[in-house]
């Protein structure tokens, strides 16, 4: 069952194609990788799939509907959700705040049992009530992969959310990331560690230029042409 | 269910404030007019400084246009309650709210969209349309203003205005620390791509905070053109009394439930003192500028933070830990009389 299709995507800055003509689908609980070079629109990718930005042309679907034109909040909604590139919290509330705030528009009820729970699957229990901007790096994104969990999402977009975390909180993040993905969670994630890629993802999709250059299995991409010069600059005809 | 809230404690938040407005409304009966009228001046500008709190404090939007506000709950008051039209003075304060709000819609719609300096400058050009309007329009009385009827009864203001402002005070304590909305303002206000991320729709959270921080001043504003009976252009839209209710809030403390209660107390009384000691001076301009300077480098959090400050202070623990010291001995002694019985 195809969660996310997106269909000859184009945005431009200026004359910079930052995304150029991308084309992919995501199945049900899925965990598909995008890696590629600094600047290759992988961040821009995930701007127009949450509706921070919107495409010169091109469509997005989410369960078979369009929301290409969406405001971010009604994409959120629709069952998106995201964690940003650079930790994007909300510094003056509590670390517990932050995850009630990510249930405003969804579980309120029941969103003070949930954070707790949320609170101690990360292990964040000890500063729950220290203000989100005392965090470690690492914590500030255990918190946003946090407020992802409260929003419960069909779908959850993660950039980078493993870069420069301690590998036993990686660890944390990478078992809370198959325990949704097992309850039918699909997940796309950016991601510079090969490592990480190999170890969680199904699927692997390369960008280079804005351009989608090779998708498939780690074992498949790594031995593709076109990785091999987007990453390591060998050209293609060698 | 568990819904969530902060903002301490309702039942000691709100009962405070139900404490303090009881012992305020004995007030009449102990004291002399003139204290009265202080302690009326008290509440009026705590309502407008919380207003001001609203939109900044909790959204994060700087308004240098409030007082347009304020204006605009004053003037509709007072057209309404000229002979020609004669309303009632109570019937006039809900339609003081309706057409704040309405501006504020109707201006908070675009200008929302604008931050920081932007939005800023933009409401000052709101407050400054307004007063030229009230300036130049027939049926606003132009620079010569309008007079509203006279009633002689410094308690009947006193009450109105202590009950206007400690329900907004209890609203917007609900509102804004005890519901989801209030969760949704201060997350706009912390970072708004991250709140339109969570499914906020913070368009529309903004203008709503922007509405209810405009209802406000509208109200207490037509309260106060019936108490001053005279009201112009330069009594009821002059800057100085955005710039006022600002100070009040750095001062008692931005963002925080009580903390322009506080300030508004503390720099009503100031400026008081201040008349009375030395008439009308523009010392207090200076006392002013000095406070903030010192309120900004040493209590950020302004004067709600200075217990939590003053605990961490080396002197006060210093004086705490000699207390400590006089009263454990004590206590030691009786748990070995008691272990030894």
């Amino acid at each position: 069952m195809t969660v996310l299709a997106v269909d000859d995507l184009h945005r431009s800055f200026g004359g910079i194609r930052a995304v150029d003509g991308v084309t992919f689908a995501v199945e049900k609980a899925e965990i598909v990788g995008i890696i590629g070079p600094n600047g290759s629109g992988k961040s821009t990718l995930f701007n127009l799939l949450t509706g921070a930005l919107k495409p010169n042309s091109g469509t997005i679907s989410l369960f078979d509907r369009d929301i290409t034109k969406l405001p971010s909040y009604k994409i959120a909604r629709a069952g998106l959700g995201r964690t940003f590139q650079i930790p994007a919290l909300f510094v003056n509330m509590t670390v517990r705040e932050n995850l009630w705030t990510s249930a405003v528009q969804f579980d309120w009820d029941n969103a003070r049992s949930d954070a707790d729970a949320v609170l101690e699957r990360l292990e964040l229990t000890h500063v729950a009530d220290d203000l989100a901007s005392t965090l470690s790096g690492g914590q500030q994104r255990l918190l946003e992969m946090g407020r992802v969990l409260m929003q419960n999402p069909k779908v959850a977009l993660l950039d980078e959310v493993a870069a420069g975390v301690h590998p036993r909180l990686r660890q944390i993040m990478l078992d809370a990331i198959r325990t949704l993905r097992d309850a039918g969670t699909t997940f796309l994630v950016i991601e510079h560690d090969m490592e990480l890629a190999q170890d969680i993802c199904d699927r692997i999709i390369v960008m280079d230029a804005g351009k989608i250059v090779a998708q498939g299995s780690f074992e498949e991409i790594s031995h593709d042409p076109h990785v091999m010069e987007a990453y390591l600059g060998v050209p293609t005809s060698e | 269910m568990s819904r969530p809230a902060s903002g301490g404690n309702p039942y000691v938040n709100l009962g405070v404030l139900a404490v303090v407005v009881v012992a305020l409304c004995f007030l009449p009966v102990m004291t002399s007019p003139y204290y009265i009228r202080v302690a009326t001046g008290i509440a009026l500008w705590a309502g407008i400084a919380l207003s001001w709190n609203v939109i900044c404090g909790y959204a994060g939007y700087i308004s240098f246009g409030h007082v347009a506000f304020f204006g605009i709950g004053a003037y509709t008051t007072a057209i309404l309650m000229q002979p020609n039209m004669d309303w009632n003075f109570w019937a006039t304060l809900p339609v003081a709210a309706v057409i704040a709000g309405g501006v504020a819609a109707l201006v908070g719609w675009p200008a929302l969209r604008l931050r920081g300096a932007y939005f800023a400058i933009a409401t000052w050009a709101l407050a400054e349309a307004v007063r030229e309007l009230t300036t130049v329009l027939h049926f606003t009385g132009g620079s010569g203003g309008l007079k509203t009827p006279i009633r002689l009864d410094e308690n009947f203001f006193f009450y109105t205005m202590l009950a206007t402002t400690a329900i907004a005070y209890a609203f917007c304590y609900l509102l804004l620390e005890r519901s989801r909305f209030g969760f949704q303002v201060k997350a706009l206000r912390d970072n708004e791509v991250a709140a339109r991320a969570q499914g906020i729709n913070t368009n529309l959270v903004k203008i709503e905070a922007f509405v209810l921080s405009a209802v406000i001043p509208a109200v207490l504003g037509g309260i106060n053109a019936y108490w001053i009976t005279f009201i112009n252009p330069d009594s009821v839209l002059n800057t100085i009394i955005t710039d006022q209710l600002v100070v009040m809030v750095l001062v008692g403390g931005l963002g925080h439930a009580w903390g322009p209660a506080l300030g508004a107390t503390a720099m009503f009384l100031l400026q008081e003192q201040l008349r009375v000691s030395y008439g009308e001076t523009t010392a207090y301009i200076i006392i002013v500028g000095a406070l903030v300077m010192a309120i900004v480098l040493f209590l950020p959090d302004g004067l709600v933070s200075l217990g939590r400050r003053a605990r961490r202070m080396r002197l006060v623990r210093q004086l705490l830990g000699r207390v400590r010291d006089d009263v454990a001995p004590q206590r030691a002694e009786k748990q070995t009389e008691e272990a030894t019985q």
